[in-house]
């Protein structure tokens, strides 16, 4: 019999806030995060994205980092975030603690704004700091002690995988406890990335809509403390809820699209479900991907579909909040799944008006209080395909 | 529990998809290098292969080699180590981004420059949907997804490629020389080994494995135990150590090697050397970055050469880093791998 791998505590900054307690409040207001571009210098300015509401120098400020110190915005939000996960979970020695991260974009952010300065020997701390690792490292810092880190980099689903793999370790039994999540910060890199992909919004993002015109993109940091159930009753910890299971499966379809038939998006939840020992009448609430492309939520419909038969769970985005986070996306969106399923209600998509056609789905709009959600489903897909899913559920 | 290695393939500066390195290695004494390139052709279709950097061409190349056309769709998983992805697309992208103001720029570079690209084309090219990670840590990028493997396994895996792949372009390199990664001064191969200075050279890695819950009859050799530590102390190591022996019935004197990461570079191989003395003292060293040079995934090409040392039953000379204890025909290897002294590796190793 493996493990039972429990969550107990969790830190999140985004675009609609820093902690889980003003995510809650925003979410329950239905306040979005996403607008005009303040921090990000691009020549975009008539994209809407969700940035976290603070300069770099100020984030160091919170932190009691110098001002001049050589760190980019990725770990910045990070800090943040880890700090605030720690906190909850009353866990003081992290020297037996793993620590993983999910990380794309690096320190990008800098590289872009320094890399001709680079070859002519100016910045040059930022070059150590550009890879995905770099950041992760920086992150780690704060504590100074984890028993090993890691760096986890699938593209949107990182942070998903992220707890997949802390939940295969504590399972494992090689450690008790993990830190995980993710943290990516806007660059100008990837804004002209999905630009060029021609999938960003001009108005805030309305995921599952008919309508709806593309993603917005967000940043932020999100990480849960996994820990097995002994260890987090030995130390009497506030156990908030466990990690039931989890999948990661592969569309292997196209390298940015998703296949119609949502085949890695399905995998991907059924694999969760089966590993969660749950039918699919079990979940009650799915925080889906929805990132508001015309590919992507057709797709996820499709495949939510193909799993859950005539019986569709509750189901939202809340990506019109937040923006979509890449690579922190999967961490703020757990943090968020857990919210809803501790405090019994389901965010939702604040725009939506009309269903996809094809499927004829309609999600969750406003939102819904007062639900008894006993298991929630947090789905995150990238690049390439790479599908995962994970399941939350409450401790009777 | 053992995972099999069935089946190893690298590209790499020494010539690709063969061991020659084993009787003739090529000694290099630049410090930036990039890798002797098959014929794609004969992996590739020519106009699939178009749309590719060299990195993921590579990467198809080993990965296809390892894994026979019947067990491609149905692999439990695929695993990619890598540090930096495409630098090339990467590159190519900021810097139409930074000239042409963000306007007018190539979609497929930005595609490609994601790091999971590399494990999600092999995934599309074997039509495997099954598990699929890729990690982008330092240099223990190759490590960490090995690690992974091994949970793999644990968790009832039967069949899982893994691979590290990294490139290192023109100006990847002399970004990297900006921050004194490269050796300043002339070097050869045998100087590396004494070298009081700072800095290494530049090799690429692509090397790819699969490895198997069954032994098949042709295994290479087979791995026991694989561990990853973050700023251990000396206790720690050991601790992980003993642990990883105890789980695989060995003792120290079972090993016959210890194959470490030293690259030249004396502060990177005084903690090498460290570490060896400390846990294995008397037994003698292995090395290989002196013929493959570094990368942020170089640790592939240390499990590649060890699983060719111990299918064969044979060290070369040439990879002997200290001469020490240790059977001449070895059995057993531990491979310690470290980035700048803050991750650490352990891979217990056997035939």
């Amino acid at each position: 019999m493996a493990k039972r791998v429990v969550i107990t505590g969790m830190g999140i900054v985004s675009a609609i806030g820093v902690g889980k307690d003003a995510h809650l409040c925003a979410l329950m207001k239905g306040k979005s995060g996403v607008g005009k571009i303040r921090y990000l210098q691009t020549k975009h300015t008539d994209i809407p994205i969700g940035e976290v509401k603070m300069s770099d120098d100020e984030m160091k400020l919170l932190l009691g980092i110098a001002p001049e110190s050589v760190i980019t915005r990725t770990p910045l939000m990070g800090k943040i975030a880890l700090k605030e996960a720690m906190q909850d979970s009353g866990i003081t020695d992290a020297s037996r603690v793993a620590f993983i991260n999910g990380t794309t974009v690096g320190g990008m952010e800098k590289s872009e704004k320094y890399y001709m300065d680079f070859f002519e020997g100016k910045k040059t701390d930022y070059i150590a700091a550009h890879d995905c690792g770099a950041g992760t490292d920086m992150i780690a810092e704060t504590f100074g002690k984890f028993d090993l880190i890691t760096t986890l980099s699938t593209a949107c689903s990182s942070a998903v995988n992220s707890i997949i793999m802390g939940g295969d370790l504590i399972r494992s039994g090689r450690v008790e406890a993990a830190i995980v999540g993710g943290a990516e910060s806007l660059s100008k890199f990837h804004l002209n990335g999905f630009n060029t992909l021609m999938i960003l919004d001009r108005k805030v993002c309305n995921p599952f809509d008919a309508q709806r015109n593309g993603l917005n993109l967000g940043e932020g940091a999100a990480y849960i403390v996994l820990e097995s159930e002994e260890s987090a009753k030995t130390r009497n910890a506030n156990i908030l809820c466990e990690l039931k299971g989890y999948g990661n499966a592969c569309d292997a379809f196209h390298q940015t699209a998703s296949s119609p038939t949502g085949e890695g998006a399905y995998l991907a939840m059924k694999k969760a479900l089966e590993d969660a020992g749950l039918n699919s009448e079990q979940i009650d609430y799915v925080n889906a991907h929805g990132t508001g492309t015309g590919n992507n939520d057709l797709c996820e419909s499709v495949s939510i579909q193909r799993l859950f038969g005539e019986k569709i769970p509750h189901f939202s985005s809340t990506k019109s909040f937040t923006g979509h986070a890449t690579s922190a996306a999967g961490g703020i969106e757990a943090v968020i799944s857990i919210l809803a399923l501790l405090n019994d209600f389901v965010p939702g998509c604040c725009q939506f008006q009309s269903p996809i056609e094809e499927t004829g789905l309609v999600p969750v709009k406003g939102c819904l209080k007062n639900v008894n959600l006993q298991n929630v489903m947090n789905n995150s897909f990238g690049f390439g395909g790479n599908d995962s899913s994970c399941i939350f559920s409450k401790i009777r | 529990m053992r995972i099999f290695i069935r089946s190893a393939a690298q590209i790499s500066i020494q010539n690709p998809l063969c061991d020659e390195w084993f009787e003739n290695p090529i000694f290099y004494s630049q410090t930036h290098n990039r890798s002797i390139d098959p014929d794609f052709k004969s992996f590739i279709p020519i106009m699939e292969a178009r749309r590719m950097g060299r990195v993921m061409k590579r990467a198809i190349v080993t990965s296809k080699s390892v894994i026979p056309e019947e067990n491609r769709a149905t692999l439990d998983a695929i695993l990619t180590g890598t540090g930096l992805g495409s630098v090339e697309d990467t590159e190519k992208f900021l810097n139409a981004l930074l000239k042409n103001d963000e306007e007018m720029l190539p979609p497929s570079n930005f595609m490609n420059s994601t790091h999971n690209t590399i494990g999600s084309i092999i995934a599309l090219n074997f039509k495997c949907h099954g598990y699929n990670l890729t990690s982008a840590h330092r240099g223990t990028s190759f490590d960490s997804i090995c690690f992974d493997a091994y949970l793999q396994f644990l968790k009832g895996a039967k069949n899982i490629l893994v691979g590290g792949h990294d490139e290192m372009t023109a100006d990847y390199f002399a970004l990297f020389d900006q921050i004194g990664f490269w050796k300043k001064e002339p070097f050869t191969a045998d100087t590396l080994k004494e070298s009081s200075t700072k800095g290494t050279f530049a090799g690429e890695t692509a090397v790819s494995f699969w490895l198997s819950a069954e032994d098949g009859g042709d295994s290479l050799c087979s791995i026991l135990g694989v561990d990853l530590l973050y700023k251990p102390s000396q206790q720690r190591l050991q601790e992980s150590l003993d642990t990883m022996l105890a789980q695989s019935g060995l003792t120290r004197d079972d090993i016959d090697a210890i194959v470490l990461n030293c690259n030249g570079d004396v502060e990177n191989d005084t903690v090498s050397r460290e570490v060896a003395e400390a846990i294995l003292p008397n037994v003698q060293q292995l090395y290989y970055k002196h013929l493959f040079g570094d990368s942020f995934t170089m640790s592939a090409m240390g499990l590649y050469i060890s699983a060719v040392c111990l299918h064969r039953r044979e060290i070369p000379a040439h990879l002997i880093y200290r001469s020490g204890a240790g059977n001449k025909r070895p059995r057993t290897f531990l491979l310690h791998n470290h980035y700048q002294n803050k991750d650490h590796s352990f891979m217990l190793l056997s035939v």
